[in-house]
């Protein structure tokens, strides 16, 4: 048996909010292996984000364990979880979020400066398809441009695995597909774990795992034998 | 409570920091309006009670000697109010130490008693005219001395014993300093007594006669036209000088004091709240940019524009109410406290501690007005505020290239994290304008109190220790033949002596005239080190004068130019004399001569009115007290003394303001800072995200921060001198000059507290990245 890359164990989170406490993830268990893709796909509230955050170093659960190889994610310090997050996380959000003040490059420099082992970025950007734009501030790119960066900015940190939170929920369609093929790219060019969030079932299609919530709860786990390429996807 | 009021509750309760420091600011302003205010009135109307309560004389004409029965003749030909005649004289009080310096100014009262009334405080008027006497309240207090205590007088070489019948203040020594060069009083070493007309006629044999006239004007009369006018009619009685009620040396300083309170109470609270104002401006505009959602379901709901203003402005409002709340209350406190300190400091016997509730509604409707103005104009941007558009997420900041980007060979020499922090310094130029001048007004407020009291402090010091070095001024009661400085090395050891003239005379160049002491000092001299104008050294050669700055600035001459001398002994003419040179000089207004270039063109010749001498013998007073023709004796260690005394206060006042300053810079950067976090939750988080720890965001601020604070602290320390040299020529005048001179401790020491201040708001905003929620921004749309 191969051996896992990222382990949830029995992970639950609850929130407080007022009066009443609210069970965002309950008992969440799954393994992912070194290289794969892999889909949490599930509806709004239903978790997907919370274990994301967890297995990101961003929040840690009320209950259960997350393993990075054999390291335990949900025990390390706040020093030591900055420092996971600087040098084995990628992370991607449906927003972006880059700095408008910079441009496209400096926006990767931003990430790169801190970093143990970076990439080369004028390479990262040239496997993004974004060497032209490089000089361009965000209000200057597209939607799907900006994505770019923001992916670009996430691997040129070299980072073990990439975490994307509905990267393509702001984006129109045709966009949103030439993102989801630069992810697989990212995934089988520089062999690194990628984990998407998405609401949209048909994305599941091009995952190697998919995992299913509902309620907080995990509610079905399958490997496609077969992962879709994801320019045939449609929705 | 209306839901929007509650919320503005929520409003107030999340931005607390902030809107304490703009409260605090405001609070500031208002303290120092209201207690400065407040003891202006405080010591205004005590005084303006007091000289009404004893008929404080209007002018004072000193002469050589005048016949009693002169002075009802000029009294009628002017129609004064009243005129009275008095021999006013200073003489050393023999205490128990013999080595003590104590003089006392005999005064005589006059019988009519109409000018001048003493305020008595214990005891009674004199009675035995030859051994009463009445004692200034400041002096006997700081001597211990009691009604029926006894005194000695040394006059004219006669000892004389008397009895302190009555303790009284006199409005003529609210501030009692024995002339303008001491500047601060030393009230156990100089002290005012008055006798009877009668004893002081005849022990200073002044039978039948005076050598002071005090002059009180009708309501229609100009002192200034009459000092004019009765300068003839003195002239026969050797007429000496005119001292107007504005030029009396005790008035003038009160008067300055009160000068300097009000322009204060006006000035600085405009600058405190016009910057709440601005910080205001800033902070609601964030705001309303913030809530810009809530805004547009406000607006859905149907809540009109109007309604959602007042209640951004009803925040301003309230930080300004509780800026109101504390202001007053701590203004009226320090209010106290100042009015307690004047009483301290000037012996104003009907100065009262009162409560102006003038000012309260004042300061209601000065916080009103620039907290609800800075409310509207912050909350403006509401108007454009759309409900459907509200709810899209706004288009994503331009970026653009600052202009140091183009200076390549320098650009890219920068570290990236430099960049980032330059490129961030820029981001919102208006703030960081804002920000910049803040620190420099801080800076400049903090370089100019500390240069300018250090100034002053090192002027004291440089008068006594550089400019005139000897250790004792001894002056005759009457002119000397020059033979004399052979004579007192035999009553007194002495390291070094030289003769002095120092004379009145009206020094005039065109309409312009002062009279001020022309002083006659060896060529060779040892006691004097003259410095001109651009430093140099200058020497009295005998050509003709040399007038120190402000004279020559007052009279509106220069080097080489040629100046009328007026002598005030009978029968003596105008002399006119070359401007040698002119000399820099802190303290006193004179001019200075070569002593027998002195004596022949103004004086007598080999005739001096008194020594300079550096003595280490211990028993100088002992020995000089007994001597005939001694007058007074003035130690230039006692005077520094004193000074050094008066320092505790000082430093007091400069940590005042420091401290003033401070938080106004404080406010400034700490509400910038937290503004600009808010705006960049969504980066800050990001970078969090990304690895950077909440240290190396909180140093990304700081470096930000401090690049434009040492701006800011370049800028303040030009604008800070050139602040000090105005409040120097502000405050300067005949008495003393003020400047600023290069004092790098004082640099050091302004941009240190300024930094210090600037690095406090900077921990306190520390809390708000530690408080970060990157979860929550990062789902944000907008940032």
């Amino acid at each position: 048996m191969e051996p896992f890359f990222i382990k949830a164990e029995n992970i639950s989170k609850y929130y407080q909010m007022g009066e009443v406490s609210v069970k965002a993830l309950e008992d969440a268990s799954f393994e992912l292996l070194e290289g794969e893709f892999a889909v949490i796909l599930g509806p709004s509230g239903s978790g997907k984000s919370t274990l994301l955050n967890i297995i990101g170093g961003m929040d840690v659960p009320t209950s259960g364990r997350a393993f990075l190889r054999d390291e335990e994610i949900t025990g390390f310090s706040e020093k030591k979880l900055t420092e996971y997050r600087r040098n084995k996380v990628g992370f991607v959000f449906q927003f972006y979020n880059i700095m408008a003040n910079l441009t496209a490059r400096e926006n990767i420099e931003l990430a790169v400066e801190i970093c143990k082992n970076p990439l080369d970025i004028d390479k990262i950007m040239e496997s993004v398809g974004l060497l032209e734009r490089k000089d361009h501030f965000p209000s200057q790119l597209s939607g799907g441009e900006q994505q770019r960066v923001a992916i670009a900015r996430a691997i040129a940190k070299n980072p073990e695995i990439l975490l994307c939170d509905e990267p393509t929920g702001a984006l129109d369609y045709t966009t949103g597909v030439s993102i989801l093929s630069l992810l697989r790219q990212v995934n089988k060019d520089f062999g690194i774990t990628v984990a998407v969030i998405t609401h949209n079932s048909a994305i599941a299609e091009m995952a190697d795992k998919v995992i299913k919530m509902r309620s907080g709860r995990i509610v079905d786990i399958r490997t496609n034998e077969q992962p879709m390429d994801p320019e045939r996807i449609e929705w | 409570m209306k839901k929007l009021d509650k919320r503005l509750w929520g409003l107030i309760k999340s931005t607390k920091g902030q809107f304490f420091a703009i409260a605090v600011v405001v609070a500031v302003g208002l303290m120092i309006f209201v207690s400065m205010g407040s003891a202006e009135i405080n010591l205004q109307s005590a005084l303006n009670d007091y000289y009404k309560l004893t008929n404080f004389s209007d002018l004072y004409v000193q002469v050589v000697k005048i016949p009693e029965k002169e002075i009802p003749v000029i009294g009628a030909k002017y129609n004064f109010s009243a005129a009275e005649g008095r021999v006013v004289s200073e003489v050393p009080m023999i205490t128990d130490d013999e080595n003590e310096r104590v003089t006392v100014r005999v005064t005589s009262l006059s019988e009519e008693d109409k000018i001048n009334s003493l305020y008595y405080i214990e005891g009674s008027p004199i009675k035995d005219k030859h051994h009463d006497v009445v004692m200034i309240q400041q002096f006997a207090e700081a001597r211990g001395i009691r009604t029926r205590d006894e005194i000695r007088l040394q006059i004219n070489g006669r000892q004389y014993k008397m009895t302190v019948k009555g303790i009284a203040a006199s409005a003529e020594y609210i501030y009692l300093i024995e002339s303008a060069q001491n500047m601060l009083p030393n009230e156990s070493k100089f002290g005012v007594v008055y006798v009877s007309e009668e004893f002081a006629q005849k022990s200073f044999g002044f039978s039948g006669s005076a050598n002071e006239i005090t002059i009180k004007l009708n309501e229609n009369q100009d002192s200034e036209i009459i000092e004019e006018l009765i300068e003839d009619d003195f002239e026969d009685f050797g007429l000496k000088r005119i001292i107007t009620k504005e030029n009396q040396l005790s008035n003038r300083m009160i008067s300055e004091e009160l000068t300097q309170l009000k322009n204060m109470s006006s000035s600085i609270p405009i600058l405190f709240l016009s910057i709440a104002g601005i910080v205001l401006i800033m902070m609601v505009s964030r705001m309303v940019k913030k809530d810009r959602i809530s805004i547009g379901v406000l607006k859905a709901l149907g809540y009109s524009s109007s309604q959602i203003i007042i209640h951004y402005v009803k925040y301003a409002l309230s930080a300004g109410a509780v800026g109101v709340l504390l202001g007053t209350l701590f203004g009226t406190a320090v209010a106290g406290a100042m009015t307690k300190m004047y009483i301290d400091f000037f012996n104003l016997p009907l100065l009262r501690i009162n409560v102006y509730p003038q000012y309260i509604i004042w300061s209601v409707a000065f916080a009103g007005i620039f907290c609800g103005i800075s409310g509207v104009w912050g909350a403006k941007g509401i108007l454009k505020i759309m409900p459907a558009e509200s709810m899209r997420p706004e288009a994503p900041k331009t970026g653009k290239r600052i202009l140091l980007e183009r200076f390549r060979f320098f650009w890219h020499r920068l570290s990236f994290s430099w960049k980032l922090i330059i490129k961030n310094s820029f981001r919102n130029k208006k703030r960081m304008t804002f920000v910049l001048f803040g620190v420099a007004l801080t800076c400049s407020l903090m370089v100019a109190t500390i240069s300018l009291v250090s100034s002053t402090l090192g002027l004291f010091d440089k008068h006594f220790t550089e400019f005139q070095k000897m250790d004792y001024n001894i002056n005759f009661s009457t002119p000397l033949n020059e033979e004399v400085v052979k004579e007192i090395p035999h009553i007194i050891k002495t390291e070094h002596i030289e003769p002095k003239i120092e004379f009145p005379f009206e020094l005039s160049n065109g309409l312009r005239k002062e009279v001020v002491n022309v002083i006659g000092i060896k060529k060779d001299t040892g006691f004097y080190s003259f410095t001109g104008l651009n430093g140099e050294s200058i020497e009295v050669s005998g050509k003709g004068i040399l007038l120190s700055e402000n004279l020559a600035n007052f009279l509106k001459i220069e080097k080489g130019g040629t100046i009328k001398i007026h002598s005030f002994i009978p029968e003596r003419d105008d002399v006119y004399l070359t401007v040698e040179n002119i000399i820099k000089q802190g303290l006193g207004m004179n001019a200075y001569m070569e002593l027998t270039a002195m004596g022949d063109n103004l004086m007598e010749n080999q005739l001096i009115s008194g020594v300079y001498v550096d003595s280490r013998d211990p028993d100088l007073m002992k020995k000089l007290i007994k001597a005939d023709h001694i007058s007074t004796i003035q130690s230039s260690q006692d005077m520094l003394n004193v000074f050094q005394e008066f320092m505790g206060l000082t430093i007091m006042s400069i940590g005042f303001i420091v401290v003033m300053s401070g938080i106004l810079g404080f406010s400034i950067v700490y509400n910038a800072t937290v503004i600009s976090i808010g705006e960049r939750e969504m980066e800050f988080s990001s970078m969090r995200v990304l690895g950077f720890s909440k240290n190396q965001i909180f140093g990304i601020i700081l470096r930000e921060n401090m690049v434009i604070t040492l701006f800011g602290i370049l800028m303040g320390i030009p604008m800070g001198r050139y602040l000090g040299t105005a409040m120097g020529n502000m405050f300067s005048n005949e008495i003393y000059t003020l400047g600023i001179t290069a004092d790098i401790k004082s640099y050091i020491l302004a941009c240190g507290f300024t930094l210090l201040f600037i690095i406090l708001s900077q921990l306190a905003t520390y809390r708000k990245i530690n408080k970060l929620n990157f979860l929550q921004a990062l789902k944000n749309r907008v940032s």
